[in-house]
């Protein structure tokens, strides 16, 4: 199996303060990879480095045997990485379409293959064909996680790096959005998930890594992790 | 592309009411008409000014640049005109051009700043800008005296066949129409820019310039044409005016009142919009006529009272008075969010 993601050494920093100094970890094509740890441990600075929003302070960061070394955000898209931001990030004041086309606008490969994309997102969630031409504004926490999730797919993704996507959701709309992240990785498409809902989050993983304090300390399959005692007192309370 | 047919059909049905204005205000109130057409006029290039800020201001770059770009186009047709014997006209395309190369060079230098950073450093290109207009030769620039600036158009009075102010009606009616053409140009960049993938790109940088980045949006390069585009639309009209007015001052070309106007009026009538600052555009110039004949001296204290009660009443201008009106009429919830 080849490799879709290898970070080495990986340093990130806000300013002078500095959240990690040297994460290493790889994924593998097809994979389902879970980071999980708690608020502050550094899981979305790690998603924010890898697709260049922040600047590398040290190692490296190779996808699909590319270094993306001195690649801006604009082109790591461009080599295959699509990222869903925390907090979903959509613009309010467009259409559910407009919001979704956006994802291929600027990506002219993707373009190409607009129409067949946004056919494969309104499969995977019917809800957003349904208010196509309804305001993103109006739409549910649920449906707005279903849109963002639409919008990246929209890039043609071969590596997707989705950043909590439970957050502020129902368990019920919680289980629809894990159940298509797990649609597409069945469908080819690499997933990094960083989450807070542990539980069903490893339930989904082929791997996962605990984040604490800025270093990985734990590395297993999903299913292993949820039943090591240390995940289960530090984040399952139990 | 999206509705651009609808909104071309709409600019033709503008462009050809607006033709056939001056005229019928010529029926209806014969000399009056001149001092009517003047009012209009200077609504509409209110509405050219408001309208280039606004599109400048969709990838969130609050600029106090325009009176810059405005002075630009002014002294590019002047110093042409008093140099070499260039064709009038040529001046107003080409104070166009100017303002767009200032701009982009103004917006390289700032692309990394935000805020009230951008903002200072946009004011103070400016105040720059006047300076060295101000230093440049006299031969060239005319100094603190300015330069006189032909007029585009020079009616002749034909004794028998019209009457004296029908000569001033002239001038002003061919003033109204270029006026008319720049804001039609100004509106069809608008358009094409909400109806096209601008639309989204420039939403993003304003908004979130990380989720701008993550859809694959070039910042830079978004904001640089939306520079371009702004500044040109300006550089054309500060090159009309300065025909229209008959000279061009250091002082009064480059005024502080240019950028305050073209931020003020897409902001009474409804940011990030195309109708806003038209609508803003003609509600400022009939307040300010209205107080002005109705308080003379002192209208300008009643002109601050109206903008500050606008701006703590109607925030989203207008434009967002009109629409939260029409949801309230269907009982509808109130309007979304920009960025969720």
């Amino acid at each position: 199996m080849s490799t879709a993601l290898k970070v080495e050494g990986l340093a990130a920093s806000y300013g002078k303060i500095q959240v990690f100094w040297n994460i290493s970890f790889h994924v593998d094509e097809g994979e389902f990879v879970t980071i999980i740890g708690a608020n502050g441990a550094g899981k979305t600075t790690v998603l924010k480095t890898i697709s260049g929003l922040i600047p590398l302070r040290g190692g490296s960061v190779q996808a699909f045997g590319k270094s993306l070394k001195g690649f801006s955000a604009a082109k790591i898209v461009r080599a295959g990485l699509g990222h869903v931001p925390e907090g979903r990030q959509l613009f309010g004041l467009m259409t559910v379409l407009e919001n979704i086309e956006s994802g291929a606008d600027y990506l002219p490969e993707a373009r190409k293959e607009a129409a067949k994309t946004k056919d494969f997102v309104y499969k995977l969630f019917p809800r957003l064909a349904e208010r196509e031409p309804q305001l993103a504004g109006t739409l549910s926490g649920g449906e707005l996680q279903m849109l963002a999730i639409g919008r990246a797919l929209m890039s043609k993704p071969r590596l997707l790096l989705v950043d909590e996507p439970s957050l502020g959701l129902a368990p019920a709309l919680t289980k629809t959005v894990f159940g298509a992240l797990q649609q597409i990785n069945k469908e080819g498409v690499t997933v990094v998930l960083v989450e807070q809902n542990v539980q069903q989050s490893l339930k989904l993983a082929d791997r996962a890594f605990v984040l604490e304090n800025g270093e990985i300390i734990k590395e297993a399959s999903g299913a292993k992790l949820l039943h090591d005692p240390d995940v289960q007192a530090a984040y399952l309370s139990i | 592309m999206r509705r651009i047919s609808y909104d071309l059909l709409f600019v033709l049905l503008a462009a050809a009411l607006l033709f056939f204005l001056p005229a019928t205000l010529k029926a209806l109130y014969g000399k009056a008409s001149v001092s009517y057409l003047s009012l209009l006029i200077n609504a509409t290039g209110l509405a050219i000014l408001a309208l280039s800020w606004d599109i400048l201001a969709r990838t969130g770059q609050l600029s106090l640049a325009h009176a810059a770009f405005y002075g630009a186009g002014a002294y590019t047709t002047a110093i042409l005109l008093k140099l070499a014997d260039w064709p009038l006209w040529l001046g107003i395309p080409l104070g166009g051009i100017v303002a767009v190369l200032l701009a982009l060079l103004l917006g390289s230098v700032t692309l990394r700043l935000r805020g009230i950073y951008f903002a200072i450093a946009t004011l103070a290109f400016a105040e720059v800008l006047k300076a060295v207009v101000q230093q440049l030769p006299t031969r060239i620039a005319g100094g603190a005296a300015g330069i006189n600036v032909a007029a585009l158009f020079r009616p002749a009075f034909i004794p028998g066949e019209m009457e004296r102010w029908e000569v001033a009606f002239l001038r002003n009616q061919s003033y109204f129409l270029v006026y008319v053409g720049i804001l039609l140009l100004s509106i069809l960049v608008s358009i094409l820019v909400q109806r096209s993938r601008l639309k989204p790109a420039f939403t993003a940088i304003r908004t979130n310039e990380e989720v701008a980045a993550v859809m694959g949006v070039k910042p830079a390069r978004y904001k640089l044409l939306a520079f371009a585009l702004s500044s040109f639309l300006v550089g054309l009209l500060g090159a009309s005016e300065a025909h229209r007015i008959g000279s061009v001052l250091p002082d009064e070309t480059f005024g502080i009142g240019t950028t305050v106007f073209a931020l003020v009026t897409p902001i009474f009538g409804g940011l990030y919009t195309t109708l806003g600052p038209i609508l803003g555009a003609a509600g400022l110039a009939s307040v300010e006529e209205l107080l002005r004949r109705t308080f003379e001296e002192g209208y300008l204290i009643g002109y601050g009272i109206v903008l500050v009660a606008s701006i703590l009443f109607m925030p989203k201008g207008i434009v967002g008075l009109i629409d939260s009106l029409k949801r309230r009429r269907r009982k509808l919830p109130r309007s979304a969010e920009e960025a969720v």
